[in-house]
């Protein structure tokens, strides 16, 4: 049987490199932060002929005027994103509202004008649809456009992108607190310590991983996260009551041993959980539209992530750390 | 044997009973009905899966007081009430702000521009001077006709009822403006700023009522009367996030995820079955009856289902059977040990018992943070995570133990049944002693 425990130096130096690199990239690069953080505008199109992001890029640019260009336009199928980052100008959230509003409704139109196809509406329910906004005022015939359809309008502050990501850090830190407590208090405080270093192993990792590759980051994924927190410590949780049991009934074995012998012992079901977990999630990843796409991938990076911290760091942390404290007592 | 396969095949039938009310729900009388998830008012869709607008509106003050936010989600719900948005749901998120969400509303641009106005009506004088405020008006209603005698149109208009103090305010004022020449003779009538109409003032008038007349649409006149009638907000408002999701959008997420469960939910059955074979055929029962809980659940709970909220139950499916592996892993352990069957199958379930739900409890911890610190789809998210772990847990100890314990009853003792090979057994029960 191969001694997980005993080759401690090779897994623990992985796990430290992925952390310190992760970390390096987290302070040096930072995130690619979506609308949701950033604040701004991000509009979805769909546009039924087709289209190309140059064609896309040229429209809004005629529509607004080059000085307003758009911070990124992509395109995924018969779907357009165009999103803006606000202008430091724009001190009031009003005026950042307004100025968003305005936006809209000028390449809304001028998409309609380039790929949409007119249809004159037959008696519309409102009869008197004259006067909306200041700006429209003169009377035009009830006019519907087929084949461009706003399908996703966001306007965020850049203030709610802050409080979120505090929100996030706050319900993190709470979470490892609970579980901290809950741990010490059912199993012992090594115990607790460990399976929050595991956590922290995780969460960093997966932040290193949307840092380094520069995967934008979106409300999303701060649930993802927490999901990734709470079914990580699962598997530790488990291999810790291995480790518990074993203890009890443990004569002269080494702290090493008891370690590896009960992550030997729960393995099977380390990778069976891993593999059914794995399996629905992936679909929904696969089958997913593209916001659930932005929500699954993190968690089964995180799922990953937590498989490796599970079996081949927590216990072995764990014994490190027993040994250690035997070995001071007796010098 | 013969007790046990009577047991056995009633509990099939319960599970299967509970996935047919899940999903069609269930009709007792006329009056009595258990909705399931395919009936119209089974799933309470959440914005993002139905369609609509989301506004969360932030208090331009520094730390306004709880009763002032409370004042403020309640004027917010008169004047949807009033503009006829009935189905808004509104809730208070962290300190300052509100957030409203506006199911099947595409445009963004009406609902924003009336609801966060704080309404602050006045009458003016040509001076400037407020010779009376929206405190003095004691209702205010949209209404359609002529306002002038002799006019060839009829028109919206607001009609305004004013309180004792404000009928004598507005008797004072007129009957001053009235003697001014031409051009000073007239009163401005504002909401928050913008001139409503300003009608020239003729006589002195001593009435309750007053109207408001300008070139409204039938929607504007009802909007401004509500937001006369629900008073003046104790501070302005301000949109900080305005997010609308077209219904195609969520039917698409919805389909897409509906097979993704499906797919999902076959390939664990199938690996489930060739891993643990018979145990993990009863651990599928125990899936299915998991699944039909949760179904009930949503329909009869009415739980905000969201797009995140939908993975969470997917990904319970698949975090559902991580207690039944964990007991089986234990159970072929305890084979291995050369036991019998049966105190195999009790030690595996007695022993895994701490593991699971150690491993829950701390899942559930943070679920219960999501639930409770999240907002929009997260908090969604949490609530289905939360219910998916505690039923997955509650079947996967109870309903799989109660049918494993049936197939021992019909004398299905063959280790290979339970997923251990019978030289294995036999091997590795003389290696463990040695």
């Amino acid at each position: 049987m191969f001694n997980i425990v005993n080759k401690k130096g090779i897994f623990l130096s992985i796990a430290a490199l992925l952390i310190v690199v992760s970390i390096v990239s987290l302070v040096f690069q930072g995130f690619n932060l979506d609308t949701d953080f950033a604040g701004g505008l991000a509009l979805t199109y769909q546009i039924d002929k087709e289209f190309t992001v140059s064609d896309v890029q040229s429209i809004v640019d005629n529509a607004l005027g080059n000085d307003q260009s758009p911070s990124s336009i992509q395109q995924s199928g018969n779907e357009v994103i165009i999103k803006f980052g606000f202008d430091n100008k724009l001190e009031t959230d009003e005026a950042r509202s307004d100025f968003a509003m305005a936006k809209v409704a000028a390449i809304t139109s001028a998409l309609e004008e380039m790929y949409g196809e007119k249809t004159e509406a037959t008696a519309e329910e409102n009869p008197a649809e004259g006067e909306t906004t200041d700006e429209t005022t003169e009377e035009k015939p009830e006019v519907t456009v087929k084949g461009v359809v706003l399908k996703n309008q966001d306007i965020v502050s850049p203030s709610t992108g802050r409080e979120l990501a505090k929100s996030a850090v706050m319900m993190s830190i709470l979470a490892c607190i609970a579980i901290l407590l809950y741990v010490t208090f059912r199993f012992e405080f090594t115990s607790g310590v460990v399976a929050i270093l595991a956590l922290v192993h995780d969460v960093v990792i997966l932040l290193g991983v949307y840092s380094i590759l520069q995967w934008s980051v979106d409300t999303n994924f701060i649930a993802a996260i927490l999901t990734v927190l709470g079914y990580s410590i699962n598997n530790t949780i488990v291999i810790m009551d291995r480790i518990r049991e074993n203890t009890r009934h443990a004569r002269k074995e080494t702290y090493g041993e008891i370690a590896n012998k009960s992550i030997w012992q729960t393995l099977n079901r380390s990778i069976n959980t891993t593999i059914t977990t794995l399996l629905t999630i992936g679909m929904v990843y696969i089958l997913g539209v593209p916001s659930i796409k932005a929500f699954s991938l993190p968690i089964i990076i995180g799922i990953c992530v937590g498989f490796y911290s599970s079996v081949f760091v927590a216990g072995t942390l764990w014994a490190f750390w027993k040994d250690s404290a035997v070995k001071s007592k007796k010098a | 044997m013969s007790r046990s396969l009577v047991k056995f095949v009633a509990i099939i039938l319960v599970i299967a009973a509970l996935f047919y009310v899940g999903l069609y729900g269930l009709d007792i009388s006329d009056s009595v009905r258990f909705p399931g998830i395919l009936d119209e008012d089974g799933i309470t869709q959440g914005l993002d899966l139905k369609g609509g607008t989301v506004i969360v509106y932030k208090a331009q003050t520094d730390n306004p007081s709880d009763d002032d936010m409370n004042t403020v989600v309640s004027m917010l719900r008169t004047r949807l009430d009033g503009q006829g948005y009935t189905e808004a749901v509104l809730t208070r998120q962290g300190t300052d702000k509100v957030r409203v969400e506006l199911p099947d509303v595409q445009d963004a641009q009406k609902a924003v521009e009336t609801l966060g106005a704080t309404a602050q009506l006045s009458f003016k004088d040509p001076s400037g001077a407020e010779v009376m405020s929206g405190k003095e008006v004691k209702n205010a209603t949209a209404e359609y006709g002529q306002t002038q005698q002799g006019m060839a149109s009829s028109s919206y208009y607001i009609s305004l009822e004013l309180t004792e103090e404000g009928r004598q305010k507005f008797s004072v004022a007129t009957g001053e403006l009235a003697g001014k020449p031409e051009g000073q003779n007239f009163i401005a009538i504002t909401m928050d700023e913008n001139i409503l109409s300003m009608p020239r003032v003729q006589q002195k008038i001593d009435s309750e009522s007053c109207v408001i007349t300008g070139e409204f649409t039938p929607e504007e006149a009802k909007a401004l009367a509500a937001n006369i009638k629900s008073g003046q907000l104790p501070f302005s408002l301000e949109q900080v996030e305005v997010r609308t999701v077209s219904a195609t959008l969520g039917d698409e997420a919805l389909i897409n995820a509906v097979k993704a469960g499906i797919i999902g939910l076959i390939l664990v059955l199938v690996f489930m079955l060739l891993i643990y074979r018979l145990q993990g055929l009863m651990a599928n029962f125990a899936l299915i009856g998991y699944i039909a809980i949760v179904f009930i659940i949503l329909a009869n709970l009415h739980i905000n289902l969201t797009l995140p909220g939908i993975a969470g139950i997917i990904l319970s499916i698949g975090m559902a059977v991580d207690a039944n592996v964990v007991i089986f892993e234990r159970i072929k352990e305890e084979l291995r040990l050369g036991k019998t069957v049966r105190s195999s199958v009790d030690a595996g379930f007695n022993r895994a018992l701490s593991a699971v739900i150690d491993s829950n409890i701390t899942t559930i911890i943070s679920a219960v943070i999501l639930y409770f610190l999240g907002t929009g789809t997260i908090k969604g998210f949490g609530i289905t995570l939360f219910i998916g772990i505690i039923l997955s847990m509650l079947s996967a100890i109870f309903i799989t133990k109660f049918l494993i314990k049936q197939i021992i009853g019909m004398n299905v003792k063959n280790p290979w049944f339970y997923g251990v090979k019978k030289n294995e057994e036999i091997g590795t029960a003389k290696g463990g002693k040695a």
